[in-house]
């Protein structure tokens, strides 16, 4: 049994489809218990019901979005992991990323297919899996003591969010910078390691076209998103796959 | 109800999200986990202690301190059931603040009330079953194609998907702050030219371009130079 047979074996599915049917079961129990408590302190009914339906109907462009990321995703680790980690806690640019890590901790040279194999793809899953459940690990264990600083105090939580409240928007803003700083820093650091692998062997060319031909689509993307709003929910998606195409259609006419 | 009644019967319902949330998450982390075990059991591959510790420490730089943003900035715009969904279904930033926030615009709720909560949760639970119904008939769509995507000929797409998404992410991030960016780039793109230990070793180099970029963000914002990202 080759690799990309065992990471798509009928039991992975199985499993994975478990998790998610637990996973939508619990969902579907909050989204009624909400709805009857929404009443009972006397919400408008049709309120309620413009929000459930106004949250899915937002939901299904950047959910096929995320399917499309389950399709770059799943020929390297396979449908059913792909499936569960872009259907429970994950997010695509976090998945590939933390997988590419681990895949250099476990000795292997990059997270590519002709690499891989099913050790390392039990130890990967694993890293995925732990590496984030940090926001989850603090919900199990802070969320209470957390929320109750604003929801025990409700007029100050309402002036926070009416008044100039400048100390609070400067706190946010600084965790904001240094999370888009640090995603800068990794970006950068896997790009230079392309130009980098390309100036000491042109032969390793592949892995800069296609990170080239990303940031370019991604760029027109970018220019469209401003005029098709819609686009916004596949453009990291979308780019991904039309430079995944280039680095196909390169390797077979080079 | 009265105010007091009503903050009476809340508060009662928190407490049962509560335990209702921290079993849910409880019980869905030990199953995704058991997931990479259960697999090692079926193949005879289990994993690799030593891979795991360093890949989880690699990984962990990076991601708690971003979990732990995220979690003091998101939950309490979610609430209790928001965020407990949320934590657990995942695509925060890409889907379900958005969609939390959109739905409190429209219902015009306000932060920190019952009202909100309720909203949030209504929210956050449609998306998340929304989202896994299509991922699930993706999926099962997608199955015919697996041996069109596992083609040799296919082999380079899938041997490049790392670098096709920093391409796409990288060039997001560079355009939301070029400030920060510009000089780490210079840098660490010379280290990986003249020092080809640093080029091949991309997850250790993460760590100093990620402090530089930070170091740099910070030093921006406190001149006042760096504007909104």
């Amino acid at each position: 049994m080759d690799y990309l047979s065992q990471v798509n074996a009928p039991t992975l599915y199985l499993m994975v489809g478990a998790i998610l049917t637990f996973v939508t079961v619990m969902c579907v129990f909050f989204l009624v218990r909400s709805y009857k408590v929404g009443i009972a302190i006397g919400m408008d009914k049709a309120v309620l019901k413009k929000t459930i339906r106004n949250s899915a109907i937002f939901t299904i462009l950047p959910s096929v979005g995320i399917l499309v990321g389950v399709l770059a995703l799943s020929g390297v680790l396979g449908a059913p992991l792909s499936w569960m980690r872009l259907s429970v806690v994950g997010a695509l640019q976090y998945e590939l990323n933390v997988a590419d890590i681990a895949a250099k901790a476990l000795g292997l040279k990059e997270l590519a297919l002709e690499y891989l194999t099913i050790e390392a793809y039990t130890t990967i899953s694993l890293v995925m899996t732990v590496g984030i459940l940090g926001g989850g690990l603090l919900c199990i264990f802070m969320l209470g003591r957390y929320l109750k600083r604003f929801s025990n105090k409700p007029k100050k939580a309402e002036s926070a969010e009416s008044a100039p409240d400048a100390p609070k928007k400067k706190k946010s803003n600084l965790g904001n910078i240094a999370m888009v700083a640090m995603f800068i820093g990794l970006c950068t650091a896997y790009i230079s390691s392309y130009i980098g692998g390309f100036a000491n062997d042109t032969s390793n060319y592949l892995p800069l076209l296609t990170a080239g031909v990303a940031a370019a689509v991604m760029a027109v993307f970018t220019l469209l998103s401003k005029k098709l709003k819609w686009l916004e929910n596949f453009d990291v998606a979308l780019s991904m796959l039309i430079a995944m195409a280039s680095a196909v259609l390169a390797a077979y006419i080079f | 109800m009265n105010e007091m009644e009503k903050q009476v019967y809340f508060d009662k319902y928190n407490r049962q999200l509560h335990i209702l949330g921290k079993v849910l998450l409880a019980v869905s982390f030990i199953a995704m986990i058991g997931f990479s075990f259960v697999a090692g059991i079926i193949f005879n591959a289990m994993p690799d202690l030593g891979g795991f510790l360093s890949g989880l420490l690699n990984v962990g730089i990076i991601y708690y301190p971003v979990a732990i943003v995220e979690f003091l900035v998101y939950a309490p715009m979610l609430g209790v059931g928001g965020s407990y969904l949320a934590f657990l279904t995942g695509n925060l930033t890409n889907l379900k603040i958005p969609c939390a926030m959109s739905a409190r615009e429209l219902s015009g709720v306000k932060p920190g009330t019952p009202e909100n909560e309720v909203i949030s949760t209504l929210s956050i639970a449609s998306s998340a079953i929304v989202t896994t119904i299509i991922l699930a008939a993706g999926v099962l769509l997608m199955t015919p194609l697996q041996p069109v995507l596992s083609a040799p000929v296919m082999q380079p797409a899938f041997n490049n998907v790392v670098p096709a998404l920093f391409g796409a992410f990288g060039l997001k991030y560079y355009l939301k702050s070029p400030k920060i960016a510009v000089v780490p780039f210079i840098i660490m793109t010379l280290l990986c030219i003249f020092v080809p230990a640093v080029q091949s070793n991309t997850s250790i180099a993460i760590i100093p371009a990620g402090l530089m970029c930070i170091g740099i963000g910070a030093f921006l914002d406190k001149k006042g130079k760096l504007g909104d990202l």
